[in-house]
């Protein structure tokens, strides 16, 4: 066992040792798979803040339930409770409804004719459990069979629309990876090609004094890994460059509509799982090309 | 140890390289295989170790019907025979050390064992103090002998060598035979391709002679 570790470990550090030896190369390579990867990954931590964003503008489905005329709020309200799926109800009282629509409208004293006959029914906001659009649904048609509730109104149109959008969103950025993944592997494939073309001596050596396939193939792997990491580490140092730029207008933003929002790149698992997706498709790359170069040789 | 039966090979585009060649040679002896330039001292060769397969006929080497081998053990094969060509096929961007440790490493010894093993072999062909060079800093006899450092480190049973004094001058040739010999006396069965006659007749060796691919003697 120590043996193996250590023979990979030579494998490893000659492989760095060729790497030294043709800088330019290597550097373009990495560079190029770097530029290759930023371009899914930057949309989908860019989709990561988008939902972050979404999710803090609104409880998520809230659904408002109007009380008929007479209806004391406190039986209501404790009927809602005893549903199922409920998470938290907040009550507006016809006063303060008249209040909110005061203040937000701009017809502050124009409202005081409302006074003494307050036209607006009290509302029950209540907050689902669920997430979903169904589940919303769900609670909305469970609770317009409440004695009391004169009507619902869901924003679960909205609600389906977001969804739906970040459904596409995510779907958009599955089919570039695999595009761009699949770029990867043809990249390191071809770099990997041209590398065993070039140690053709070497290899028909090895094989002579008895070096098996696997032998033969481990520098190349560990190049195509090694290769493939970089240009992850590449892509990570690119989009941490991106969103470093945004960061003030993003600011900018924040002020001029009082909201708190802070863009976050990608976070260190994130970091790490692009970093060995990058070293597994070079590796994968790697393996297929030197695969191929092995077979196509005599006997 | 080696054995060959009523071999015939015809490369893919060409002329009839051998045809029905047979003879065989004995573990422990050693002998030159001879003949005309183009009379397939060289295939035969490639037959032995598995370059090139016999178009018909049977190969034996060390016990192993190279015909029924099968392509996963070819590497353990290769390590069983020590092979010098006349072109020694050394890896000029590589050290004499590295290039000698060659065989250990794709067998998987490392350290200390390969070191040892290594300098030991070079210390055999007169070259100790030079593991540090490179080959094309050496002349074409030192590269020679790198060369058969290289087919000797893992201790093969059988040798063989494909004109390995093609490029040399008579005292060379004659370190380099007298090497072979020495190992021979060691146990290691050496079989010797050359047209060089001037080592034929300075050593007492058996003879194996080819003619156009045919058996000249049949000894
Ligand atoms: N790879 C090859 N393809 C076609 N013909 C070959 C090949 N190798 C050798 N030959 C032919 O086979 C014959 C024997 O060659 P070789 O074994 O090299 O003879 P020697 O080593 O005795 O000079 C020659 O006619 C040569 O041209
Ligand atoms: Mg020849």
């Amino acid at each position: 066992m120590k043996a193996y570790l250590t023979r990979h470990a030579q494998v490893f550090m000659r492989t760095l040792g060729d790497f030294a030896r043709s800088p330019a190369a290597t550097l373009l390579t990495v560079v190029m798979i770097g530029v290759t990867l930023v371009l899914p990954t930057g949309l989908y931590v860019g989709l990561l803040n988008l939902q972050r964003l979404t999710l803090g503008w609104q409880p998520r489905g809230s659904l408002s339930a109007y009380l008929a005329k007479g209806v004391p709020h406190a039986t209501v309200i404790a009927a809602i409770r005893q549903i199922p799926g409920v998470a938290s109800i907040r009550y507006i009282s016809p006063a303060e409804g008249l209040r909110a629509f005061a203040t937000s409208s701009g017809l502050g004293t124009t409202a005081v004719v409302f006074r003494h006959h307050n036209p607006l029914p009290g509302v029950a906001v209540v907050t689902p459990l669920g997430t979903k659009p169904s589940s919303v649904a769900h609670l909305a048609a469970q609770l317009k069979t409440v004695p009391g509730i004169a009507h619902v109104q869901s924003n679960l149109a909205w609600v389906k629309r977001l969804d739906a959008a970040l459904a596409l969103g995510h779907r958009i950025v599955v089919i570039l990876a695999v595009a761009l993944g699949l770029a990867l592997i043809l990249i390191i494939g071809n770099t990997t090609r041209a590398a065993v073309a070039s140690r053709a001596d070497e290899i028909s050596v090895v094989g002579l004094v008895g070096g098996t396939n696997a032998f033969i193939r481990r520098p190349f792997l560990y190049a195509g890994a090694l290769t493939g990491g970089l240009g992850a580490l590449c892509a990570l140092i690119l989009l941490e460059a991106a969103f470093l730029a945004l960061d003030g207008p993003i600011a900018a933003l924040d002020r001029a509509y009082g909201a708190h929002y802070h863009l976050s790149g990608p976070d260190l698992s994130q970091a790490l799982g692009l970093l060995g997706l990058g070293a597994l498709l070079g590796w994968l790359g790697a393996r297929i090309a030197v695969g191929r170069a092995l077979r196509s040789r005599r006997i | 140890m080696i054995e060959l039966k009523h071999v015939f090979k015809r490369y893919s585009l060409g002329t009839e390289a051998l045809s029905d060649v047979g003879f065989s040679v004995a573990r422990g002896e050693m002998a030159f295989l001879t003949g005309p330039s183009g009379a397939g001292k060289s295939t035969v060769l490639k037959l032995i170790c598995l370059l090139e397969r016999p178009t018909r006929g049977q190969v034996v080497v060390n016990g192993h019907d190279l015909a029924r081998l099968r392509p996963h053990r070819l590497p353990y094969f290769r390590r069983e025979i020590g092979v010098v060509f006349q072109d020694n096929r050394l890896l000029n961007e590589r050290t004499v050390f590295d290039n000698v440790a060659l065989p250990l490493l794709v067998a998987g010894m490392t350290g200390d064992e390969v070191r040892k093993r290594v300098l030991a072999a070079l210390d055999k062909v007169g070259l100790r103090g030079r593991e540090r060079g490179f080959p094309l800093a050496l002349s074409g006899g030192e590269q020679q002998r790198v060369g058969i450092a290289r087919a000797l480190v893992h201790r093969p049973a059988l040798l063989i060598a494909d004109e390995p004094t093609g490029n040399l001058d008579a005292a060379l040739s004659d370190d380099i035979i007298d090497l072979f010999q020495e190992f021979n006396h060691h146990g290691v069965t050496v079989l010797i391709a050359t047209h060089d006659l001037r080592q034929i007749e300075r050593l007492q060796a058996r003879v194996i002679r080819l003619g156009e691919g045919h058996m000249v003697n049949a000894a």
